[in-house]
């Protein structure tokens, strides 16, 4: 029986602000992915991303507090705010050395980044900005989140691609099964900036759209990655604590894997291996089979390498002959980043807490060259007891949580 | 407290030391790494020296094909990844790849490849290498290490700044002493580079001279580059396969002050828990505690704080008994790394039973009052240890290691 209850989530995302807002946007598979207003695209081979609209701080906190923060601390921050207060714990009342905060990025603020180093470049060093480079660093959205709850447990912060917020969870299931920690605060948050957007570009890895209206847009698989960007954060404890205190539990985690196998630099593990073996030893730890998963959320994201090779392997796993399993690939709708493990996971939460399945595609549709666009198969209520969450990332690295109803 | 984990192999490559045998001969002769950089244009620093790795064959030292595009900071972490595998006498024939992981800190990982993109793109070239992005992500030298030696376990990398590789230390003792893991790969690795050389300029923290950790007249850090990874083995394992043990960990806590994103905690109370809760978690009597690797950066604020959390951890006695260092006097302040490479001086000095000295301290500053070893490194029995890493954000790791075989009575 899982350990791990999770009783609080914040989201900050593309498909609205808020855990609410998210939800229903989930719901209606609406997509987050719209032309780029925050920068010039002309000279990209692209100009759509999931960017976070209308997102207003203050909602969340005092401009005192957040005014030098980047934009990637704003997101992490109010949307720890949003999960603290969801989750209903009075931190004031417990022991704060024994509360973590683990969070994933893949780059932390990027806008920093450059803003700084562009700084030195027009300046030189005497004209170097020191109020941007405290913000440089990858851990500074846990930091923050650190500072303004008062909270003083372990505080880490993973980069590891695509699953970094994944990564995080599986650290703070560790510390919570070791008994270090009462309780974590743990997810991940990721901001989109022109300059990371430009180093996708140059790579070659972003879907090549040019969308002429400011409309919702709806890729093909298969294209390319389109970039996202947002935070989520979830309260996890001990299942006893959660318990106790009466919590609101919108479901367990009932077992973590992670592993890797070989790839060359910027690409994903060619064999596709890392997938099945960790959604297997996933199921093996929680004690189920294929036949007792009542939901599949895919990390596909568009880009032809891992959507193919997902499906593929999610093929064997569940022996899907006909490729008409359903799965639901959310960035397809948030866009991909960093912190999309942490945005998935809510999603999938709040699935197995209201008992109504997300919108979901078959695992044939994640190949590409698919001759109709992409349908998406609405969400509908559901009895859903086991949610599998299958992640990959360029590097090699692999991990599967599978999340259980509370009810 | 789960499985005895032991350190079984080391590998270092930084200013003082291309290689393990060379880092201890000139770690406990006291040797100071720190002299001009000129990996970059330095025009209008005021500061201009670092601790630079000088090693114009630095690619040659792994074959071409591993060493193809990857960044100056991968590079180093490689080259101490096989070293650590060649010093732990590790067959990967022999091992379970699947129980075994990869854990990895990183600080600014490959920046200096992403600056000379981005050089490109301000200059507004028309030719720009996409490579230099690839070789930039934190977890290149996660992937790459995994990758490299066929390890299909659990992959991570930490980024706490300054405590990145402690930390990468310590989940790796947490995976193996929970049983999940059999052996992990863990430690760090990190280039000097333009943006953290200005970052640290624009905070005017950097020391115009080589610093000087716990003077009086100190005047800052001096920032420095290198690599170092350890083997982490279940010691029954390490014991099975003949490995001999450098010294076992016990324990490690990490924490945040949640006080400030660059200054410590003015009562120094997050670095007093974090070495409280350490000693707790491995169940190691202060009392057991011969050495310390402080954090030690030369900063006025982080070494005066240093001190009086020792002092209050440690008590009078602790205070008088104590030997205290603080490496990055030789080999300057690594970042991401920093954890990584002065856990293997502690490991060494357990290991030779000897103590590595604070060099330049010439003046022990009265707020500083420890029992610091100076200038040269000195023989002591040295039963158990802990190692220090205060970071950026406030966040604080103690790691603590014990010589293979110490009981737990004092």
């Amino acid at each position: 029986m899982s350990e791990i209850s999770i009783t609080g989530i914040g989201v900050i995302s593309s498909l609205g602000i808020g855990r609410q807002a998210f939800w229903e946007g989930c719901c209606r598979a609406q997509s987050g992915v719209r032309p780029i207003r925050t920068f010039d695209t002309s000279s990209y081979r692209s100009n759509v991303a999931a960017s976070v609209a209308d997102f207003k701080p203050a909602e969340f906190m005092p401009p005192m507090v957040y005014r030098r923060m980047s934009a990637v601390s704003r997101m992490a921050v109010a949307a720890s705010i949003e999960a603290v207060s969801d989750s209903g714990l009075d931190l004031k009342a417990l022991d704060r050395q024994r509360v973590a905060i683990f969070m994933g990025t893949a780059y932390g603020s990027s806008s920093h980044v450059d803003q700084f180093y562009l700084s030195l470049l027009n300046e030189g060093p005497r004209g170097a900005q020191p109020l941007l480079f405290p913000e440089t660093v990858p851990n500074a959205p846990a930091s923050h989140i650190a500072m303004f709850h008062q909270i003083q447990g372990p505080n880490a912060t993973f980069c590891q691609n695509d699953i970094s917020a994944e990564v995080a969870m599986i650290y703070a299931t560790s510390l919570l099964a070791l008994d270090v920690v009462d309780v974590a605060l743990v997810g991940g948050a990721e901001e989109l900036s022109e300059i990371l957007f430009a180093c996708h570009d140059a790579v070659g890895g972003l879907n090549p759209i040019q969308a002429k209206v400011p409309e919702e847009v709806y890729p093909q698989p298969g294209g390319g990655i389109i970039l996202g960007e947002g935070a989520a954060v979830l309260v996890m404890e001990k299942r006893t604590s959660a318990g106790q205190r009466g919590a609101n539990v919108y479901g367990n985690l009932a077992s973590d894997a992670s592993t890797g196998d070989l790839a060359v630099m910027g690409h994903y593990a060619k064999s596709g291996d890392p997938v099945l073996k960790t959604c297997r030893q996933a199921m093996a730890q929680a004690g189920i089979k294929p036949d007792d998963i009542d939901h599949i959320s895919a990390s596909a994201n568009y880009a032809k390498e891992l959507d193919a090779m997902e499906s593929e392997q999610l093929q064997r796993l569940f022996q899907d002959q006909r490729g008409a399993l359903k799965v639901t690939p959310l960035k397809y709708l948030t866009g991909d980043f960093g912190a999309a493990g942490a945005t998935r996971a809510a999603a999938v939460l709040l699935s197995l807490y209201h008992q109504i399945s997300l919108p979901a595609v078959t695992l044939s549709a994640l190949r590409s060259n698919q001759p109709d666009p992409l349908k998406w198969m609405p969400a509908q209520s559901q009895k859903l007891t086991n949610a599998l969450m299958t992640s990959t990332t360029f590097g090699g690295g692999s991990a599967s949580l599978i999340f259980t109803s509370a009810k | 407290m789960g499985r005895p984990v032991a350190v079984t192999g080391l590998g270092i490559f930084c200013a003082i030391g291309k290689d393990l045998p060379q880092f201890r001969t000139n770690l406990f002769k006291g040797t100071c790494g720190i002299a001009e950089v000129d990996l970059f244009d330095l025009a209008g620093y005021s500061c201009r020296l670092g601790a630079q790795i000088r090693d114009s064959g630095l690619r040659e030292r792994l074959p071409s094909r591993q060493t193809k595009r990857i960044s100056r900071c991968d590079l180093l972490g490689l080259i101490a990844a096989r070293e650590a595998l060649q010093n732990a006498r590790i067959d990967m024939q022999k091992m379970d790849p699947s129980r075994m992981g990869v854990i990895m800190g990183g600080g600014a990982g490959g920046m200096l490849s992403w600056e000379k993109f981005r050089r490109e793109i301000w200059q507004d070239q028309h030719r720009r290498y996409a490579s230099r992005v690839l070789a930039s992500a934190p977890c290149t030298l996660t992937d790459l290490i995994a990758s490299h030696y066929g390890v299909t376990g659990p992959r991570s990398t930490i980024t706490t700044a300054c405590s990145s590789s402690a930390n990468a230390i310590g989940y790796g003792f947490d995976l193996i002493r929970s049983g999940r893991l059999d052996c992990v790969i863990a430690g760090g690795s990190e280039a000097l580079c333009e943006l953290t050389f200005a970052g640290f300029h624009s905070l005017k923290v950097m020391s115009p001279e080589p610093c000087r950790p716990f003077d009086r007249n100190r005047k800052g850090l001096s920032l420095g580059e290198g690599a170092g990874i350890v083997v982490l083995e279940a010691s029954e394992n390490a014991v099975k396969r003949g490995a001999s043990a450098l010294a076992e960990i016990t324990g490690y806590a990490l924490n945040s002050d949640a006080y400030h994103m660059t200054s410590p905690d003015p009562e120094g109370m997050g670095m007093v828990r974090v070495m409280t809760a350490a000693l707790k978690q491995s169940g190691t009597d202060p009392g057991l505690i011969d050495y310390i690797n402080a954090h030690g950066t030369a900063t006025k604020i982080n070494d005066k704080m240093e001190s009086q959390a020792i002092e209050r951890v440690f008590g009078d006695e602790g205070l008088g008994r104590i030997r205290v260092s603080a490496t990055k006097s030789m080999v300057g302040h690594c970042l991401g790394a920093s954890g990584a490479i002065e856990a293997i001086a502690t490991i060494l000095a357990i290991d030779q039973q000897m103590l590595p000295p604070t060099v330049h301290l010439n003046e022990i500053d009265p707020e500083c009052r420890l029992n610091h070893v100076t200038q040269t490194g000195i023989q002591k029995t040295i039963r158990a240890a802990l190692s220090n890493s205060f970071a950026f954000g406030g966040n604080n790791t103690s790691l603590i290691f014990r010589s293979a075989g110490i009981s737990d009575q004092v």
